[in-house]
């Protein structure tokens, strides 16, 4: 990044192969849509272009990175929350075109029930247990990019994952009842 | 009653303890301060969120990305004086683009007024308007501008099947054009027709031939998306013979290993 910023745009091309599957993964878990998450992967590059002077790689390129997808995803919220927009949901998100729940088999049902209950977790909490169990990045560094404390961050992924615990199972009794 | 833990539970399931610490963790259990079936429910939920996965992005993602970086590097170019600005608009309307206009829109009119007339000869059109379009994008690709070029490469991605002349164009593209981002997007491009020999084994032979970082990375996903094996001496010749940067080293190492 520090050569983007000098001038070699090049390189951008190089971040965008090594990340771009990453940032779309940390998109599509936020929004289970694929689109939208096309579209704020290209929002992301878009703004390191943009800020590039302002990188100043005191910390991990990852970092700046997510902590650049945060806000793209929040601005892309506050924008569809102002002009009352509902977001199409994609036609296969949480298996929509997929066969009824009853004729999938378990681990179909099982995927199908996680995928609805990590939607299901308020915002920040489905963002901490995304990028520590799927981008696999450290608590101090999701503090960073959240603007809190370790220790805080630790607190909402124990949350995150209790109560997640909570609407896997009442998702699971839902379903069983149908 | 773990939520006295929840910090420490936290770090064990990201995996941040060593081993002290995750003795401690043991041990609470076994003392029964941390509640055990709520732990291991906890734990086994962990381990089973890797069943969410994500889709495959679309090549249009790519496309726009290369699209919108070329446009950022014409824009970061030193200003020509006006003169100059009115010969550039002028050039760049020049040959391929209007021509390629130009066919589209005499054969999309044809096509149009021959509507409610037989199938076989809108096949027969169809089949001419895929003749001229593959013509346009040879052409195009041959241009001097990377603008261009890189629309001729975008433009082939939408032929259905893969044409001889066209495979051909696009791997003199990967192996020859100066911009990095057109050879990345004839990649992208060429692994959708990866079911052609022609395309396979000239993607396994233009890894030799690439000097950018960028290209030879988009070349080794490439290849451990179409599973190609025989790809690893050509990476393996390459992590020998040249001075690789150590990101793109340990990423040839870790394409070798899956491949």
């Amino acid at each position: 990044m520090m050569k983007v910023k000098d001038g070699d745009l090049d390189k951008l091309g190089l971040l965008f192969e090594r990340y771009n599957r990453p940032l779309y993964s940390f998109f599509y878990k936020k929004t289970f849509h694929t689109d939208v998450s096309e579209d704020l992967v290209q929002s992301v590059f878009e703004r390191m272009l943009k800020y590039r002077s302002t990188y100043s790689g005191s910390g991990a390129f990852t970092t700046w990175m997510f902590s650049i997808a945060r806000n793209a995803h929040i601005d892309h919220y506050r924008q569809n929350k102002k002009h009352n927009e509902k977001e199409e949901l994609d036609e296969d998100r949480m298996g929509g075109a997929s066969p009824e729940f009853g004729e999938m088999d378990e681990r179909t049902k099982r995927k199908k029930i996680l995928e609805q209950a990590l939607d299901q977790l308020d915002e920040d909490k489905k963002e901490v247990v995304i990028l520590s169990r799927y981008e696999g990045l450290k608590y101090a560094e999701i503090a960073e990019i959240q603007g809190v404390t370790e220790s805080a961050v630790k607190v909402r992924f124990f949350r995150a994952m209790k109560d997640l615990k909570n609407i896997v199972h009442t998702l699971s009794e839902e379903y069983s009842d149908e | 009653m773990n939520e006295k833990y929840e910090e420490l539970i936290a770090d064990y399931l990201n995996g941040e303890l060593d081993e002290q610490e995750k003795a401690r963790v043991e041990a609470l259990i076994a003392g029964g301060e941390i509640d055990m079936i709520d732990f291991k429910a906890m734990e086994q939920l962990h381990s089973e969120l890797e069943m969410v996965s994500t889709p495959e992005p679309s090549a249009e993602m790519s496309n726009r990305f290369y699209a919108m970086l070329e446009e950022e590097k014409a824009s970061a170019k030193p200003k020509f004086n006006i003169s100059e600005k009115f010969n550039e608009l002028f050039a760049a309307l020049t040959m391929p683009r209007l021509a390629y206009a130009f066919v589209l829109l005499i054969v999309g009119g044809f096509i149009g007024a021959q509507l409610g007339s037989n199938d076989s000869q809108i096949n027969e059109l169809t089949n001419q308007m895929q003749d001229m379009r593959e013509m346009m994008i040879v052409s195009m690709l041959e241009g001097a501008s990377t603008t261009d070029r890189l629309r001729a490469v975008n433009i082939s991605a939408e032929l259905p099947i893969a044409d001889e002349k066209a495979v051909r164009a696009l791997l003199f593209t990967l192996n020859n054009d100066e911009s990095v981002n057109v050879r990345v997007q004839s990649i992208e491009t060429l692994k959708k027709w990866g079911e052609d020999e022609t395309v396979r084994e000239g993607l396994v032979s233009a890894i030799g031939a690439q000097n950018s970082d960028v290209v030879i990375i988009a070349l080794a996903d490439a290849m451990v998306e179409m599973g190609l094996q025989n790809s690893k001496s050509e990476f393996e010749n390459l992590i020998q013979e040249r001075n690789l940067n150590i990101n793109v080293k340990e990423k040839l190492e870790s394409t070798i290993a899956s491949l």
